[in-house]
């Protein structure tokens, strides 16, 4: 395992369009956190009551406690970013032919595919780490004095983990069977942006849940909008809160089925 | 000993049947060519025997081994194309092979550059060579760490006549040093320069297989010529004991079984039918006329 994810680090580090992808990822991730927290504020702002009485409608969701919550809430909004690095990583193998020639020098056609799933692995964690530092850096700015910290929700750094994980490798299964960069990401995003969300108001009319169950909504239900969402319809929130575990078994039971179907077919297709 | 076995291959794209049950042993420290026009599975069976493609049934077997045993990392192997990251060196490009095949050391990759002429161009981007340059970074993946097989798919490819003579000598001195080479091409005359054994594919069908040797002393081949070419073709028609013929050019090209042919009674028996030879000459079978008698049957 530590030999494979050696190659694939020697495949990644002299790429340069991986490094500018992933700068304007670790710039993208605290950024438009910012970006949300200036747009907060302002709201708080304009609702013309003491901090106190403010915060007390619309909570403290850059606090710490709910800011690991809440930015990861928002970070996975961004998700097609990291997304593009999973892509251009397969196809790349595609285009120059190097996933035939990685088997032809000797790897198995396993030991390709786990340095792939690596590659998903290494991508999730760094995200992780940018969505870790932009927690610390909004939640230590958002800190008064004298204030009470609390770690209850610390679990959203596991869901959070598990949802990059889990999306990322519905981009490395696109890109697997598409084979090709701009009609991956393609796919990618208006399943994520517009298929996905038409499908699932079509589905929701059955009133059966199954629209919970689809690719991107079953991981994202790991992540349920944040508390100050929660006061408009504070039974919804507390249901969705409620399935967020659930929703991490499910999530754990798709991404394993999805993996285990990338190295069946990849043992068995022509490449 | 038997470097590959191959057993019963077959392998379909769709309603093409691109090999039919073919089956052959190459033999280690041979220098074995798998010939065929475009189209006859010479790479589709390359492409099985590397584990790109998957054969519809039938198996294959390297080094006698038990499969599991990843024998691959024994082979080097020179595809048409070079297949390498565009964004990466050379020596990045060969660090890959080595660590994926195991096979040599770091040096190697050093030594390989020189022996390829790429040293001075080591750092240089794949995607800034030429196309000899990229052939030459691929014969030097495969020789990386000296593999005991070596698997060249139309070696000489975007070579220049220098270039293709170096392939030809490389090819020898392995051969020489103990290395088994699988060679497929279309150049014919460049296999039987260096071939030891050949196996002959058409639409997927196995026609021929066995040591150069064998493949072309199975017949005698005699060259004959008339003022009236028609009429010694009809009369050779005639005569006992000829496998078969054909004209071609100015000649009448007759086959015979190997060592039953007897000149002198040609030229009487074609006197007999009322043509006078203006020419007659036994040759040696080339592998090419043997070759082009076997996909035209």
């Amino acid at each position: 395992m530590l030999d494979i994810a050696k190659i694939e680090w020697l495949k990644i580090r002299s790429y340069s369009a991986f490094w500018w992808v992933l700068g304007i990822t670790a710039v993208a991730y605290p950024g438009l956190n910012g970006i949300i927290l200036m747009i907060y504020h302002k709201a708080m702002g304009t609702m013309n009551l003491p901090e106190q009485k403010a915060r007390l409608m619309m909570g403290d969701p850059f606090g710490f406690n709910e800011v690991w919550h809440t930015v990861g809430y928002f970070s996975s909004w961004f998700i097609f970013i990291p997304a593009i690095l999973v892509i251009m990583l397969m196809t790349n193998e595609y285009s120059f032919r190097t996933h035939r020639q990685n088997i032809i020098d000797g790897w198995t056609r396993k030991q390709f595919l786990t340095g792939k799933l690596l590659d998903v692995g290494i991508v999730t964690l760094l995200i992780v780490v940018f969505y870790l530092l932009a927690c610390v850096v909004i939640g230590l700015k958002n800190i008064t004095v004298g204030e009470r910290t609390s770690g209850s929700q610390v679990y959203f750094i596991a869901y959070f983990t598990l949802q990059t994980f889990s999306q990322l490798s519905i981009a490395f299964l696109i890109s697997f069977l598409v084979r090709n960069t701009a009609i991956s990401l393609t796919v990618f995003i208006v399943g994520f942006l517009v298929l996905e969300p038409i499908l699932g108001r079509i589905l929701k009319v059955g009133g059966t849940g199954i629209e919970h169950f689809l690719p991107f909504e079953i991981s994202n239900r790991l992540i349920p909008p944040p508390g100050f969402w929660g006061h408009l319809d504070p039974a919804s929130y507390q249901l969705s809160m409620n399935q967020a575990g659930n929703h991490a078994g499910y999530t754990i039971v798709f991404t394993t089925i999805l993996w285990f179907f990338c190295f069946r077919l990849n043992s068995r297709r022509d490449l | 000993m038997t470097v590959l076995e191959l057993k019963n291959i077959h392998k379909s794209f769709g309603d093409t049947k691109a090999l039919k049950g073919v089956s052959f042993e190459i033999p280690a420290g041979s220098i074995f060519g798998i010939l065929g026009p475009n189209g006859s599975g010479k790479t589709t069976l390359l492409g099985i025997m590397l584990d790109v493609l998957k054969a519809d049934s039938g198996s294959f077997t390297w080094f006698d081994e038990p499969e599991g045993e990843n024998p691959r990392k024994r082979i080097g192997t020179l595809l048409e194309t070079p297949n390498f990251y565009h964004y990466l060196s050379a020596t990045s490009n060969l660090e890959i092979t080595r660590r994926i095949s195991k096979r040599g050391a770091r040096e190697d990759v050093e030594h390989v550059l020189r022996k390829v002429q790429l040293y001075e161009r080591r750092k240089s981007r794949f995607s800034s060579y030429s196309l000899g340059m990229k052939q030459r970074l691929a014969i030097g993946a495969a020789l990386l760490g000296t593999p005991s097989v070596l698997v060249l798919d139309e070696p000489t490819n975007g070579l220049d006549p220098e270039g293709i003579a170096e392939v030809r000598e490389l090819i020898a001195d392995l051969n020489e040093q103990g290395h088994t080479i699988i060679i497929a091409s279309h150049l014919l005359d460049e296999v039987e320069k260096v071939c030891t054994h050949v196996a002959i594919l058409k639409n997927g069908d196995l026609l021929s297989c066995g040591s150069v040797k064998e493949i072309l002393a199975d017949e005698d081949w005699v060259e004959l010529s008339a003022k009236n070419l028609p009429a010694l073709n009809a009369a050779m028609s005639q005569y006992p004991g000829l496998l078969h013929h054909r004209i071609e050019q100015t000649l009448v090209l007759a086959a015979f079984a190997k060592d039953a042919v007897d000149l002198e009674a040609v030229n009487e028996f074609c006197y007999r039918q009322g043509v006078k030879l203006t020419h007659m000459l036994l040759r040696k079978q080339r592998l090419e006329a043997r070759f082009f008698e076997l996909i035209q049957k």
